[in-house]
């Protein structure tokens, strides 16, 4: 009976994305990486959002000659035709996190239907969908990926979907599990018992108790599809018209900064890339780490326990 | 048989809490045992029993701090730490764990885990420990054949059998047996109770057996101290624990043995233990207590000594209070 | 016997996962609508002869399904087509290629494994020590940076020293038989570098953290309780069962590695497969794109196999 009064309130009042904002934000507050990395992919947001306020120069603005170093033209040099590096990374963070957001929304959305359904309905369905996800979990998906874009050809939507549709199956896999392990909670099987129809009980009672995972779960598939869209714009499948950090590293390399000793072309891009993947990464895996806590103890530890003067008890 | 082997005196320990807290686990426990007896500590999960004897082994996490003394055969092994305690584990003093299913480690055979310590601590090596390891699961009933199989390969009850063989293959002089039956169906469990009883006679071994389980202790052991928030509040021998208890606690203890037709049930003390990450004022049982009185929630009761070997906290063993009321 | 279940069934597995790889690639380059579908005949400069003989051998000019009959039937016979980039037959290059990446990506992930996995056990042993937090911090950094950036960085941060790219010096006239492999040895060592620095960071998380968990499990404890030192039961109990998932990881980690050799060979122009795959993209090649695809995949498809075979003769719990 207790484990009924654990999680009724929660899901009778209804606004679920304020308690989900709750629940993550208790999460991140005790670990201090994870407000690094929440930090610094709001900064990354923010950036993005307001480039065309903050940005110094135009996105096609030439300020100087190829490759002006960044003593000449402050702060970070300017790139091989001549543009303001500084702004090109701002105005490359657009699309790059549009990108990524883009990309794993599609990928959640798909993997979060099929765990739902697998997990919800089981059986036949479950043993079906998972068979097919553990296929696509078998090809490795860069490969896939540069294919599919060969194929589209060079668009940004194509890039945002075939990153999204590649990028599914742990999501899948996870929700699965989760959603698994609600089904047979109390609850679920009473609000059944009342005559709740599935699209019901899982919008009602299953969601809400899957949201937390899959905002971890889409934080991580953020990083990967920025790092994949790095990937194929550096193998020339990217979008020609629009500048993303991926993009930025292509034309330094295609422009031969690297043996014009150029680093400012192609350090700064980098860095945003990994920085972004790092936060994503360090709020993910906090989230993730919350929700499926492992054991803590070790039997062994760097040091074993320590002997006390016997009258330190007196000091209490 | 009145020759000591292992003391314990006034052990404390402390864990450090996240918070900067502290959680005063064990509070000065004193326990003499003699060679061969059998010895019982008892109390409800999370009273300090299992602290205590993983303090016996030196086996305390990094958040423990320890003091106090652990006195073999007349040495502090406590005094060095870590590295005084080391030389003494399992060759002297060994332990079957309460969730001995997984003491075993996976993916070695049983017999591999059983020759380990015989060679660590230089009691036989090579094909003597394996014969060493043969005959000690003979002892405990189990084919010695089987120590060429795998952990998993073995039925619960078997395994904590080969537990038992493992703690046994240095001939350890104590033998510490944390709730060693717990998560066994109760025809095992017998098995395994009649298992201990004929090895410590047999092999005169010490035997401290911690339980919650206060119907298990009276059948096995001759002697017994009841723990409760992290002290001992009555110690003595076994028939006068049952006949004369003169600590309400252990009268209750006794009270909430469910008849043997009845299914066993958790004790039906009122109430729960204290909280031991603060100070505690007065008798830590004074809130359960049904004879508490005005003395009891403002003054720690002693340790007194009631009568051979016999001890108890308790205002009501205090001839000044009961002058009094 | 233990275990035929077993060995079958992830067999089947690995069968059917190549079954659909192959059908997936079919579907990609030659049932899907689009401008860049293949026809594999249409090879640019070839002469109509080979045209007309490609038409034939695959028989283009049939239904898609007869097609699909004929490309399952030449891949029996290892025939991938032809390169509309070189003319040669694809399997030829692909087995070029090969010969050249597998030495490079060896030495990278074995360089990756054993630092990971060092670090990994270090980190756990010492956890909440700096060497912990050090280890994991820097595995993060490295596990985040963009494998071709890395290469880059690299390459500015030697240049001069080592190497830019390629296998070998063109301009090393008639050198000596150890000459030579040095030369390769030296073009090979900034390529294996960079896989190996992307690669080690999630081992070193996968170790650290089933090291922490099996150091958590009871038979530790016993470990303990037996007087073994620190050192022995981290070697003897702890390490063997944290492998486990670290097996599982390597294997999963073989697509990874196979994004990262794409990207690294591209960057110092390593004459292998994952230049193979940029070239063919850049050329619009897909016959050779096809076969590199297959290959990739039943490479990965491979070593995930192998990867299950190595846990069951690991973990004696295994029975199915």
């Amino acid at each position: 009976m207790s484990t009924v009064l654990e999680h009724e309130p929660g899901v009778e009042t209804g606004s679920s994305t304020r308690r989900l904002r709750a629940a993550i934000w208790a999460i991140l507050k005790d670990r201090p990486s994870a407000i690094v990395g929440a930090a610094v992919l709001a900064l990354f947001v923010l950036v993005a959002v307001f480039a065309p306020l903050i940005a110094p120069h135009g996105l096609h603005e030439r300020i100087g000659p190829p490759f002006g170093t960044p003593g000449a033209y402050p702060p970070l040099g300017l790139d091989d035709g001549g543009g303001d590096i500084l702004s090109l990374l701002m105005w490359g963070a657009r699309i790059s996190l549009m990108v990524g957001f883009a990309a794993s929304l599609v990928a959640i959305m798909i993997g979060g239907t099929v765990g739902v359904i697998a997990g919800y309905f089981g059986g036949v369905t479950d043993t079906v969908l998972m068979r097919i996800t553990d296929y696509f979990l078998a090809i490795p998906d860069v490969p896939l990926m540069i294919v599919v874009a060969a194929i589209w050809g060079p668009s940004l939507w194509h890039i945002v979907l075939v990153i999204g549709l590649l990028l599914w199956t742990s999501t899948a896999r996870i929700v699965r599990a989760q959603v698994k392990s609600v089904r047979e909670r109390v609850y679920v099987k009473r609000a059944r018992a009342l005559g709740a129809g599935n699209a019901r009980i899982i919008f009602r009672h299953v969601l809400p108790q899957v949201a937390p995972l899959l905002v971890a779960n889409t934080v991580l598939t953020i990083a990967v599809a920025i790092f994949d869209e790095t990937a194929l714009a550096f193998l020339g499948l990217s979008d020609p018209s629009k500048i993303s950090w991926g993009k930025m590293i292509k034309n330094a390399t295609g422009s031969a900064a690297v043996s014009a000793g150029a680093w400012w072309t192609i350090v700064p891009p980098g860095v945003c890339v990994a920085l972004v993947i790092l936060a994503c990464t360090l709020v993910g895996q906090a989230l993730e780490d919350a929700l499926n806590p492992r054991l803590r103890v070790a039997h062994l530890a760097a040091r074993g326990f320590r002997l006390l003067p016997r009258m330190l008890r007196d000091d209490k | 048989m009145s020759e000591q082997v292992l003391a314990v005196e006034d052990l404390h320990v402390w864990f450090d809490l996240p918070k900067g807290e502290r959680l005063h686990a064990v509070q000065g426990v004193d326990l003499d045992l003699e060679a061969g007896e059998r010895f019982g500590l008892v109390g409800e999960s999370g009273c300090g029993k299992t602290t205590t004897i993983l303090a016996l082994m030196g086996l305390l996490p990094s958040s423990a701090g320890v003091s106090g003394s652990i006195i073999l055969d007349g040495e502090d092994i406590l005094a060095g730490g870590e590295r005084s305690m080391r030389p003494h584990r399992w060759k002297d003093i060994a332990m079957v764990f309460q969730g001995a299913m997984n003491a075993f480690n996976p993916v070695q055979t049983v017999g591999a885990q059983l020759v380990e310590p015989m060679e660590f601590h230089g009691v036989a090596t090579g094909d003597a420990a394996k014969r060493a390891a043969g005959e000690l699961l003979e002892m405990v009933g189990i084919a010695p054949e089987r120590a060429e199989r795998y952990p998993h390969e073995f039925s619960g009850g078997m395994r904590q059998r080969a537990a038992i063989a493992m703690a046994l293959a240095c001939s350890p002089k104590v033998l510490l047996a944390d709730e060693p039956t717990t998560a066994l169906d109760v025809m095992v469990q017998a098995q395994i109770l009649d298992l201990l009883t004929r090895l410590s006679d047999e092999l005169g071994l010490t035997l401290v057996f911690v339980t919650h389980d206060l119907p298990v202790i009276a059948e096995l052991c001759s002697r017994a101290a009841v723990m409760y928030a992290g002290e001992i509040v009555e110690a003595g021998a076994m028939e006068t624990l049952y006949h004369d208890p003169r600590h309400p606690y252990t009268r209750m203890l006794f009270g909430a043995i469910p008849d043997p037709e009845g299914e066993r049930e958790v004790l039906s003390i009122p109430g729960a233990p204290p909280r031991l990450d603060r100070e505690i004022v007065g008798c830590p049982f004074a809130p359960r207590c049904d004879v508490a009185f005005e003395r009891c929630p403002v003054e720690r009761p002693a340790l007194l000594e009631l009568g051979p070997r016999h001890y108890a906290a308790c205002h009501h063993n205090d001839p000044v209070s009961t002058v009094a009321s | 016997m233990r275990g035929i279940d077993f060995i079958l069934k992830r067999t089947a597995f690995a069968l059917i996962t190549v079954f659909v790889a192959v059908t997936i690639n079919f579907v990609l380059f030659r049932a899907l609508p689009g401008d860049a579908i293949t026809n594999l005949s249409k090879v640019p400069g070839a002469t109509p002869a080979l045209r007309a003989e490609l038409t034939k051998e695959f028989g283009l000019d049939k239904s898609k399904w007869a097609q699909y009959w004929v490309y399952l039937r030449k891949l029996t016979t290892g025939n991938l087509g032809v390169s509309y980039s070189t003319q040669e037959p694809v399997t030829t290059e692909l087995w070029r290629a090969v010969g050249n990446t597998v030495p490079m990506v060896l030495l990278g992930t074995l360089f990756s494994i054993i630092l990971g996995v060092i670090t990994g056990v270090l980190a756990a042993w010492k956890r909440r020590t700096s060497l912990d937090y050090g280890s994991v911090g820097v595995a993060l950094t490295f596990y985040s940076l963009p494998t071709h950036w890395l290469g880059l960085m690299l390459l500015l941060l030697t240049a001069g020293y080592l190497p830019r790219g390629g296998r070998e010096d063109e301009f090393l006239f008639d050198p000596s038989f150890m000459a030579h492999w040095l030369d390769v040895g030296k073009h090979m060592l900034l390529p294996s570098l960079t896989l190996g620095l992307v690669l080690y960071g999630q081992y070193t998380l996968v170790t650290r953290s089933a090291m922490l968990e099996t150091l958590g499990e009871d038979f530790i404890l016993t470990a303990r309780a037996k007087g073994l030192p620190d050192r022995t039961i981290v070697r003897r109990h702890a390490f063997r069962n944290a492998m486990l998932p670290v097996i599982t990881l390597v294997a999963l980690s073989v697509g990874y590695i196979v994004a990262g050799s794409i990207l690294i060979e591209t960057v110092f122009s390593w004459p292998g497969v994952g230049l193979l795959v940029s070239r063919s993209v850049e050329r619009r090649d897909w016959p050779v794109l096809q076969g590199a695809f297959l290959l990739l995949t039943i490479s990965v498809v491979f070593f995930n196999y192998v990867a299950d075979l190595l846990y069951y003769e690991f973990d004696p719990r295994i029975t199915t």
